[in-house]
């Protein structure tokens, strides 16, 4: 065949591929040349521009108050993706040396992994010490360690139920105070309405973060951790309160009282829609995000307080919340510990966004037990002021410590979960997996682990 | 810059003059610090192939040398990095993760792959039989899916599995068959299987149409001379004759089952507990590096899945090189 093709058409086209690939390598190299710097620094006398990666869409106008009230330090922010997004570019600009933001917006669970990287710096060498009074003591404890400060605290995610007051007066359904009612009335709306369910398990991997929470609340404390006492670490996945929770979700899933579509999934949105979920256990931004997936049940929800396993002890657990850390590819360390601290910090102007726009739960002290948070009421939840529940929540969470691999411990934990829903692995055998599999890691990533 | 004047010259010198030219040569050959005919060529073919060169060179050999060093050092959370030879290629292949991954794909492969080849060889055979304009709508129909981006394509078919707006759900209640869970543990594999075979079915349907199209024509007069029906031409002469391509279109859908990535990687969102971060060893390379900071095993990973479907590849082309003509 190939002597039927013509040279002249070979050459001719070869030609054109050497014409577009330099085409191409000028573009490349254009490209190399405009986008080599880190973005942010000084031109001559000007203000100091500190680049920022944060995800929601109201940040916008939180940045635009910063930069109204401060002169010599203005914000420029990116929205590099939404947490693991976020993460994955991060972690690989950490691992290249460069191309991260001077400021980044960090999950809790995140720090200590994205901190063993030598990603974070120490911001108590630049006065943030002075803001430990404003934040809750737990929070304050995560974003730091001992004087040495990695982040500063913004909002929580204290957890509470929200649930549909329609459906549970029409199935008269009593609101439950404890786990095992919890259970009871699950079963009781199950039996009246076979498509409905009491809520749906979290089991994907956006939800291991809400399983952490829920064995928080019953008193799981899987790690003990500290940067400055490496490489020991204390791994204890599987306690009795931790299997506790598996098992008794387990059982739910088993009986049918719950289902088990993936948090985050357009069938996840469609059963808070429908009323096919009468539950959503959730956390202190839970409230914006069921307002915004679920918009047209507006006034049909109310929040309680998250179910207890002994009636009455008032035990919390926190899902998600995030903070502002600065980056060690800084160059304006000073400045960009003054953007971490000051975004929202105490100022009431920016709290009044992150609450009435982005529905962020603050962990700063003064805007959390402030009159204006606790007595705020919202349509959506039928006028209801629903920090009364939250704000005892977050007051009453006990600090936790999280791993410097929690990514690779909330893989585990889904695989596992995964397993046991698809009937191939007992409720029971999950934690001790989990706890095989993390403490094995461990040892091989260095760690020198106490069980 | 003599280089560049030299060729300056050569590309000015019309076709016309190579006669002359090549009278010419012994007295430019011997002009002190002249280069000859023969280098000037040389130098010419390097500075047009230098923007591939460039690209080639910058954005796949310097990387793959990176990752090769990165493989042969170890870095663990604490205590640092180290040079450790081939301990993680060691590691690789005692790693049940990357191991079940591998089988994952091979088993995935073997039902796939056929299946997929067949339904391409079919359509082939089909279009290049009937002339109509329908063959031409069919062609363009089944050619379609490749040209949705595998990502959109992948996206779209989760939205179809999905077990509350899936229609394939619906039919399936409707009909009383009840709740079919497509993105189940069990089905996963088959649901995957079908987007593939969706989005590559046409194209490697194109690729043996053309190769039927190459076939001399007197070849089937021949054959119906010799009493063989459409079904005997196409067995025994239009599937033989066209072997290589095939050989070809197995050989680029085995590698590309090897790395399978990106579907897996979209409805890793919708079933996550399913496709767990370990399914397909692409997968598990990506999430070891970006998602656990462990780029020098990630490294080790994709080399070694390289060195697969290397090997694979060489001995599927050294088993067929009778039927491939590469003998």
């Amino acid at each position: 065949m190939s002597s039927t093709r013509r040279p002249t058409s070979r050459s001719v086209r070869r030609t054109a591929v050497a014409a577009t690939s330099a085409a191409l390598a000028g573009v490349l190299l254009a490209a190399c040349g405009s986008g080599g710097g880190s973005g942010s620094g000084t031109t001559g006398s000007g203000p100091v521009h500190i680049k920022v990666w944060a995800w929601y869409p109201q940040f916008k106008q939180v940045v635009a108050e910063f930069n109204r009230t401060h002169k010599d330090v203005q914000v420029d922010w990116v929205q590099a993706g939404v947490g693991q997004d976020e993460y994955t570019k991060l972690k690989t600009a950490l691992k290249a040396g460069q191309g991260a933001p001077d400021v980044v917006m960090l999950e809790f669970q995140e720090l200590p992994t994205i901190q063993l990287t030598k990603g974070l710096l120490d911001m108590g060498k630049y006065g943030a010490n002075a803001d430990k009074g404003n934040y809750v003591s737990w929070a304050w404890s995560q974003a730091s360690d001992g004087d040495h400060v990695y982040a500063i605290p913004v909002d929580g995610g204290p957890m509470a139920m929200m649930y549909r007051a329609d459906l549970f007066k029409k199935y008269n359904l009593k609101v439950p105070t404890t786990w095992a009612e919890y259970k009871e009335e699950a079963a009781k709306l199950h039996k009246a309405d076979p498509s409905a369910y009491m809520t749906d398990f979290g089991s994907d991997e956006t939800a291991a973060g809400w399983r952490q929470g829920l064995a928080w609340q019953a008193g799981s404390r899987p790690y003990t951790y500290s940067a400055s006492k490496l490489p020991d670490i204390g791994v204890k996945l599987n306690d009795d309160n931790a299997k506790k929770v598996y098992e008794y979700w387990g059982d739910l899933v088993k009986n049918k009282l719950v289902d088990t579509a993936s948090y985050a999934t357009t069938d996840f949105y469609n059963g808070l829609s429908t009323g096919k979920y009468a539950t959503y256990i959730a956390a202190g931004w839970g409230p914006g995000y069921l307002s915004s997936v679920a918009a047209k049940t507006s006034g049909k929800w109310r929040v309680a307080p998250l179910p207890q396993w002994t009636a009455g002890a008032g035990a919390q657990g926190d899902w998600g919340g995030s903070s502002f850390s600065v980056t060690s590819q800084t160059k304006h360390p000073k400045e960009a510990t003054e953007v971490a601290r000051e975004l929202f910090g105490t100022s009431q102007a920016a709290w009044k966004i992150g609450i009435d726009q982005a529905y962020l739960f603050p962990l700063s002290n003064p805007i959390l037990n402030g009159a204006y948070f606790k007595s705020k009421k919202y349509d959506f939840f039928g006028g209801q002021q629903i920090n009364s529940v939250f704000v005892p929540a977050a007051n009453g969470i006990s600090t936790f410590d999280w791993s410097p691999f929690q990514d690779y411990a909330y893989n585990t934990d889904t695989s596992e979960v995964g397993k046991a829903l698809q009937g191939q692995n007992a409720w029971s055998s999950v934690n001790d997996n989990v706890q095989q599999q993390v403490t094995s890691y461990a040892s091989k990533q260095g760690f020198k682990v106490s069980k | 810059m003599s280089l560049l004047r030299q060729q300056g010259s050569t590309a000015t010198a019309p076709p016309s003059a190579v006669p002359a030219r090549g009278l010419r040569t012994p007295v430019t050959g011997r002009r002190p610090g002249g280069l000859s005919a023969r280098t000037r060529h040389k130098g010419m073919g390097l500075l047009l192939v230098s923007p591939f060169l460039l690209l080639f060179l910058a954005f796949l050999v310097a990387p793959l040398c990176y990752a090769f060093w990165l493989s042969l050092r170890t870095s663990t959370l604490v205590g640092g990095d180290h040079f450790s030879w081939f301990a993680n290629y060691q590691q690789t292949f005692t790693d049940p993760q990357f191991l079940s991954g591998v089988r994952r794909v091979v088993v995935f492969g073997v039902v796939q792959i056929p299946l997929m080849l067949g339904l391409a060889l079919l359509g082939a055979l089909i279009i290049d039989e009937v002339t109509s304009r329908l063959a031409k709508v069919f062609r363009m129909t089944l050619f379609m899916p490749y040209a949705v981006p595998a990502v959109i394509g992948a996206l779209m078919w989760g939205f179809l599995y999905s077990p509350t707006f899936g229609p394939v759900n619906s039919i399936s209640h409707s009909l009383g068959l009840g709740k079919v869970d497509l993105l189940s543990h069990a089905l996963m594999l088959t649901s995957l299987g079908n987007i593939v075979t969706w989005q590559w079915t046409g194209y490697n349907m194109i690729v043996l149409y053309a190769a039927l199209q190459g076939l001399p024509r007197e070849v089937y007069e021949a054959a119906k001379l010799d009493g063989a029906g459409q079904l005997q031409t196409a067995l025994r002469i239009k599937i033989p004759m066209i072997s290589s391509a095939m050989v070809l279109a197995l050989m680029f859908t085995i590698i590309g089952t090897l790395q399978f990535f990106t579907e897996p990687r979209v409805l890793e969102h919708s079933a996550s507990s399913v496709i767990t971060p370990d399914y397909t060893p692409n997968l598990y390379a990506y999430n070891l590096a970006f998602q656990y900071s462990e780029f020098n095993y990630s490294a080790a990973i994709s080399f070694s899945l390289g060195a697969v479907v290397f090997i694979g590849s060489y001995f599927f082309l050294f088993a067929t090189r009778k039927r491939s003509g590469l003998k």
